[in-house]
């Protein structure tokens, strides 16, 4: 029986199958503007080589922002709930984990058996969120791929003392065009410190436990992971695939239920 | 009398000039990168038709975001105070102001005399904003002045749930996708930050009369929101956007002593993200003697004429907008150096904000 996790995000919709307790097929695709027919057609996709006659062949949870837009058969399960027990899965160690997504940013506590103690939640301001990375990665004329080799401060700190996106947006531009000119990679630096110091409120507010991991689409920028580590004094854990974290645990719950279901 | 009131915004730079209570001139124009710059130009517009000159200003006052780069003003007060000047000089009965900016927003409660009793600011973030309206109007492509007449055009509003610039941007261009009509997008965002307002008068106490001042009140859609939520007809001013520069009009005169008009304090430089960085030279001290030029090991001072024909001290043209990297501020320049601006300088005319 195939236990599929869907987490239906803000820009991308990520689908984890697990058979047999181990990950057979995961993808990642663009949500889309109705958030309905994407998420449907990963999922028919995944499903088209089962039989439908012989009865039910997979048990399915939905999480994410969208999961209550979109009517699938299956449960939803709280964004929260299925990070825990995807870092989990990957990491057992890990006490905390970070999820910076495209609108929002999550910081979960955990147990050793990948259950939640704790979670503090953002998804009101687009500050400490990838779009926020996105929007000054815009301004500076630089691609998030190329932002993500830098790490180190070369000659002047950067601050950015604005929380709100757009006001931060002028006060990068102001930096860019300062005489003599700031080295780009010093105002991508001050970027990630932004973007790391509302992470760490929350943080702070749980309590910070080792091990720390990090997932969601932001966990792919090494320069702001390395950054963030400096910044807890640790080096935080990251997963090869951070945007799978949360779909991988749907699955997992979605395999706990075959396994109840079939004891 | 003549006073000129002048308010620098973050988006929009405001000026009156004013003559025993009564307003000779007024000039809106936008702030620009220059502040320093646009407030030489305001002071023209503000004198132009009325045939007087700088000299026959005897008071100025300035206020607003930018006010400290305002070379020529007797006196700093903040906005806040000014703008419940201002409404109370039209309207003696209002009590509580909500004040629309181009980057902040702010309730305020006043007494008869127009004195600031309570107030709450948003400063942090741009939802509630000019700048909030000025992106959506970019993005459905709406003339910043056409938005709230648009908006009233709506029958069915979209429902926005957030407040964030950025995120309600994005939302904005997915409903536009859809086919949804820019008036209903419109109406949806006017709301939004309508009911952003409200709440940020809640935290003050809303007592009668109410008015709103600030650029935004120049859209009678925001305006048509306001009045569904708070439930009370505001009193509106002539030009809601020059309250501020008119309550800095109002307190020159109240705060002119008499006498000779006295020289300005001129501050050349900037603040940013790491400190304030300002040479302030008082002009009423300097006598132009030239001591300070040859001294500054950075030559960064120059002697040259101000707006009102004397020789003077001031940092050159070319070094105002990095004197931070020019100058290494009082403390650094007197440890390295025995003899620097301060000290060669007899009249005490020269500071440092660094």
């Amino acid at each position: 029986m195939k236990a599929i996790g869907l987490d239906i995000g803000s820009l991308n919709t990520k689908i984890v199958v697990m058979e047999n307790g181990v990950i057979s097929f995961s993808s990642i695709a663009a949500t889309g503007e109705d958030t309905e027919s994407v998420p449907r057609g990963m999922l028919a996709d995944v499903l088209k080589h089962d039989n439908p006659d012989t009865g039910k062949k997979a048990w399915i949870i939905t999480t994410g922002i969208g999961s209550k837009s979109v009517n699938i058969d299956g449960q939803q399960k709280s964004i929260n709930t299925c990070l825990a027990r995807g870092i989990n899965y990957l990491f057992p160690s890990a006490r905390m984990v970070i999820d910076i997504g495209a609108e929002s940013s999550t910081v979960v506590k955990l147990n050793e058996r990948g259950r939640v103690r704790d979670t503090a939640n953002q998804d009101k301001c687009a500050s400490g969120t990838g779009l926020f990375l996105q929007q000054m990665s815009k301004i500076i004329e630089m691609p998030l791929v190329e932002m993500a080799n830098i790490s180190e401060i070369e000659k002047t700190k950067v601050d950015i003392t604005s929380t709100c996106a757009v006001f931060a947006e002028s006060e990068v531009i102001s930096y860019v065009h300062r005489d003599p000119p700031i080295p780009k990679s010093d105002i991508v630096v001050g970027i990630y410190a932004s973007v790391i110091s509302r992470i760490m409120a929350m943080c702070k507010r749980l309590g910070i436990e080792k091990e720390v991991a990090i997932s969601g689409g932001v966990g792919l920028n090494k320069g702001l992971v390395r950054v963030l580590g400096k910044e807890l004094g640790f080096d935080v854990l990251v997963p090869e695939q951070p945007q799978l974290v949360a779909a991988l645990g749907a699955a997992i719950l979605a395999k706990e239920l075959i396994e109840k279901e079939t004891a | 009398m003549l006073v000129v009131g002048i308010d620098i915004g973050s988006r929009a730079a405001k000026a009156v000039s004013m003559k025993n209570d009564k307003i000779l001139a007024s000039t809106i124009r936008d702030t620009g990168s220059d502040s320093i710059k646009t407030s030489y130009i305001l002071l023209k517009d503000v004198l132009r038709d009325t045939g007087h000159t700088l000299s026959d200003v005897q008071y100025t006052v300035a206020t607003g975001y930018g006010r400290v780069l305002v070379p020529f003003a007797n006196e700093n007060i903040s906005e806040i105070s000014c703008h419940a000047k201002g409404i109370n000089w039209y309207f003696p009965s209002v009590r509580t102001i909500l004040d629309m900016g181009g980057q902040d927003c702010k309730a305020i409660n006043c007494d008869d005399k127009g004195q600031v009793t309570n107030f709450v600011m948003n400063d942090k973030c741009a939802g509630g904003t000019g700048r909030f309206l000025e992106m959506i109007g970019d993005v459905l492509n709406v003339p910043l002045e056409k938005i709230g007449e648009v908006s009233l055009q709506s029958r069915q509003l979209i429902p926005f749930n957030t407040i964030c610039a950025v995120f309600a941007k994005s939302e904005a261009i997915v409903q536009l996708r859809k086919g949804v009509a820019k008036s209903d997008i419109l109406a949806g965002l006017h709301d939004a930050i309508a009911n952003r307002s409200y709440n940020l008068m809640k935290r003050i106490s809303i007592e009668k009369d109410f008015s709103i001042s600030g650029g935004i009140s120049k859209n009678k859609g925001m305006v048509h929101k306001i009045i569904e939520k708070v439930r009370m007809e505001p009193l509106l001013c002539e030009d809601p956007q020059l309250a501020g520069a008119i309550g800095a009009a109002i307190f020159a005169r109240e705060h002119f002593t008499g006498g000779k008009r006295k020289a300005m304090k001129i501050h050349y430089g900037y603040s940013d993200g790491s400190g304030d960085y300002f040479i302030t030279i008082d002009n009423e001290l300097c006598n132009g003697c030239g001591q300070c030029e040859t001294a500054c090991p950075a030559k960064i001072l120059e002697i040259g004429k101000t707006e009102d024909g004397n020789t003077r001290a001031m940092v050159s043209e070319v070094s105002r907008k990095r004197v931070s990297y020019l100058c290494p501020g009082f403390t650094g320049c007197s440890k390295a150096n025995e003899i620097n601006c301060h000290s060669v300088c007899e009249k005490n005319a020269i500071s440092h904000s660094w």
